[in-house]
Formats: structure tokens, sequence, C-alpha cells
């Protein structure tokens, strides 16, 4: 398997802090209502205890991305040397149809240059060496960067309850399951 | 409610309302002798295409860029779409400018079959699997009824007085197929996914929605009523077609509107 970077979202240790989003948003600037990191609670129907349960995601990039293959003018392109999928806004025509098409939400609207933008993976801090802003602020560790060609844990799923199926993109978010708490009976 | 995209209703419909006219025209000229006045009547599909073309360009950030929409053929549906658009509207405007090839069946046969491809290419543009209510044949399904039904109700004005019935026929057809498509599609989906069944929710609470069944029944009841397709009656299939496509757009559920709920 060839090089492919990835988030792993440990949902046991993430708390819940926004910090990765915030992260993100501090190191891009980016405009009022674009967020590349949301973090997502669980509904209760899939962890119903009083500590909440979370999803970290911004873009998952994919093994074969829905964004790459419908954007009629090409703004997107998947890096051979680590699967890191690329928007380039100069391309951009702003059609809006990659924003419709990925199923996890990645890619927004950016009103301002009036074209698409979504999570970059840092691809210029990792030509530098360096971890991804949203990965580097996280307190917990929660949100690592792995490598799928060379890291597996068999406790990794790729498909949690509340992130939807999706085995033709084959996403490359990677996640740890919350444990369910102790039921302690009196 | 997500964006109801006024720009893409524009294009879609208008579009299809011109395929739709070539399609009847196509389907005249082998039921007889050539309706006459086939200058007006690609005059009329040239128009509604050039203004469909026209008013999809408001939906891009970057309308200049329009022309580089064709560089991702490939892969991308909306460049086979934009590609299908183009040859669409240089078929119409050749017929516009040759009236004697244009009373001609050739025309027409090219333009319905160019029209055909960019009816599927644009069903595959909006069925990507982030709408999964739409991830499957049903838009492609619902242009195609809306193509026939407006190209059926504009193409009364221009069949000879022997061919209103077959018009009238084809247009009352295609009416009862949309109403039986727009009824049974969201229960459908009730009985799909999370999003699916938040989608045929969202529909059967919406104004379109309602508003777009209850033309179409007008329609039908019309033409019940009269036996053939009133001048004016195209028109109001027109509107129930533009609304119910905003309904197209504003209701249909993306996946991500879910996210960490149960899929």
């Amino acid at each position: 398997m060839k090089k492919q970077y990835a988030f792993l979202v440990d949902t046991e240790l993430c708390i819940g802090c926004f910090t990765c989003a915030m992260a993100c948003r501090n190191y891009y600037h980016q405009v009022e209502g674009v967020v590349w990191r949301q973090v997502y609670p669980l509904s209760e129907e899939i962890y119903p205890h009083r500590e909440r349960a979370f999803l970290s995601l911004s873009c998952n990039h994919c093994e074969n991305p829905e964004c790459l293959n419908v954007c009629p003018v090409n703004a997107y392109t998947k890096r051979e040397e680590d699967g890191v999928v690329v928007h380039h806004q100069e391309k951009c025509i702003g059609c809006g149809n990659c924003i419709r098409s990925c199923p996890y939400g990645a890619p927004k609207y950016n009103p301002e240059e009036k074209r698409a933008e979504k999570c970059s993976l840092c691809h210029e801090r990792l030509d530098a060496d360096l971890k991804p802003a949203c990965v580097q602020a996280c307190p917990t560790k929660a949100l690592q960067l792995i490598d799928l060609a060379t890291k597996q844990q068999t406790n990794q799923i790729q498909y949690p309850a509340g992130y939807p199926k999706m085995e033709r993109l084959n996403p490359s978010t990677r996640f740890i399951l919350p444990k369910m708490p102790k039921m302690v009976r009196r | 409610m997500q964006s109801m995209e006024f720009p893409l209703v524009v294009f879609t419909v208008l579009s299809q309302a011109a395929i739709g006219l070539t399609m009847m025209r196509a389907v005249r000229t082998v039921s007889g002798t050539p309706d006459t006045d086939a200058r007006k009547e690609w005059l009329m599909i040239a128009g509604l295409m050039a203004l469909g073309l026209l008013g999809s360009l408001f939906h891009l950030g970057h309308p200049t860029g329009a022309p580089r929409a064709l560089v991702h053929l490939g892969t991308a549906w909306l460049s086979r779409e934009v590609l299908f658009a183009g040859l669409f509207m240089g078929v119409a405007a050749i017929a516009v400018l040759s009236a004697g090839v244009a009373a001609k069946s050739a025309p027409a046969w090219i333009g319905a079959a160019l029209g055909l491809g960019l009816i599927s290419s644009a069903g595959m543009t909006y069925a990507p699997p982030a709408l999964p209510a739409l991830n499957n044949a049903l838009p492609a399904a619902f242009f195609l009824t809306s193509a026939v039904i407006l190209g059926a109700g504009f193409g009364g004005w221009f069949a000879s007085p022997e061919r209103q019935p077959l018009m009238a026929r084809i247009f009352t057809s295609a009416l009862v197929v949309g109403l039986v498509l727009y009824l049974i599609a969201p229960c459908v989906w009730a009985s799909g996914g999370t999003v699916m069944r938040m989608t045929g929710e969202a529909w059967f609470a919406s104004g379109f929605y309602w508003a777009h069944i209850g033309i179409l029944a007008a329609c039908l009841a019309v033409i019940w009523k009269t036996k053939s397709i009133p001048v004016w009656l195209p028109f109001l299939a027109l509107a129930g077609e533009l609304i119910g496509r905003a309904g197209f757009f504003a209701d249909t559920l993306h996946t991500a509107i879910n996210m960490g709920g149960l899929y």
C-alpha cells in the first residue's frame, strides 16, 4: 500500500473541547461561517451517557475522493507521495458541485472568495516535518496523524455509528470507539 | 431546508423545456407530414436554452471561468452536462439559422439525442452519494418527465390541428407519470436510511412539494375537461415545474446534516 496520511480520532480520549477546530481556524484565518474542522457530538441514540462522546472531523482525504471526481475544472488533486487531497482554489469557479457531492460535508463555500475550500491536512506543514495544526493543538492526543500504509491497529475502525458509510470513496479517517461506562448496581 | 439554487432551477427547467420541445418535434416528424413554422419553434427552443444557460452562470462564483468546466470530462458528470448543453445549443442555433434544413427531421433527431444526453448527465450530476434520496435514477426520471410535460405542453403551440390530440395524449401521460413519481418517491424514502427518511419527511412538509403536486393535478383536470391543451396551460405547467425544482434542491437533505446521528 502506498503512503496514505490519515487522521486517527480516539473518541475515548476526545473531551469535545474544540481546540482542534480552533487551531485550524487560528492557523488559516477562515472567513466567518467557514469551518474546515468540526466537532460533532454523538447522538444519544448512539452513546446514551452523561459523559458525551464526539467525532472530530474534517476532510477524510479519501482514496477515491468524490470532490476530485465531480469537480468540472480539475481543481482537486491527490498527492502521490502521501495521499493528501488538495484543493487548488485558483482553479475553482465556485460551482459548488464538490460541496453538494462530498458525503462528509468537507468542502465549504467561501462567500468572500466565491470559491470552495477545505482542509488541506496542512500539507505545507507536513512538507516541513511538522504535524497538522489540529493534531499539534489537541490537548489529550485524541487526534493523531497516522499513515495507513504502516500503522494498523486492531482497535481502529473506519465507519463508527454517526459517520456515513461510503465504501466506494474509502475515507481515510480512522476511529477508536468510546468505551461504555461501567454500570454500577446498588 | 437547504439552498433553493434559483439559477439551477432556471437552467434545468428551461433546458428541459427546450429538450422536450425538440423531442416532440422529432416525434411529429414521424407521424405524418412535418408541421409548418419550424423556424418559430426552433427559435423558441434556442431561446429557452440560451436563457437557461445564461441563468446557470449566476450559480457560479466566477462565471467567466464557465468554459473551463469542460476540462474534466473523464469523471465529472457536470463537465459532460456542460458539453451536452453546448452541443444542444449549437444544433438549435444552426436549426434557427438554416430555416430550410430546420423543417427537416435530422436537426430534431440530433437535438433530441443530445437532449437525452443532457438529461442523463444532469441526472448523474444531481445524484451524488451525499444525497441518498437522489443517489439513484430518480433525478434523471424527474428531469425526463419535466421535459416531456413541458415539451408536449408548449409543443401544442406548434403542432398542426391533426396532431393536437397526439400532443394532448403525451402531455396527459407525462402528467400522470410525474404525479405517480412524485407521490411514490417520498413514500419509498420513508422506508430507507435515516437521511433518506428525513428527506421524505422534508418533502412532505414542504410547500414547494404540495404546490407542484397541486399544479400537476390542476393541469390534468384542465386537460380532462377540455380534451386539448389550452394555449395558457403550458405556462401553468412551467410554473409547477419551476416550483417543484426549487423543492428538489431545497428539501433534499445532505448526509452531512446528520453527522454524529444514526446512519
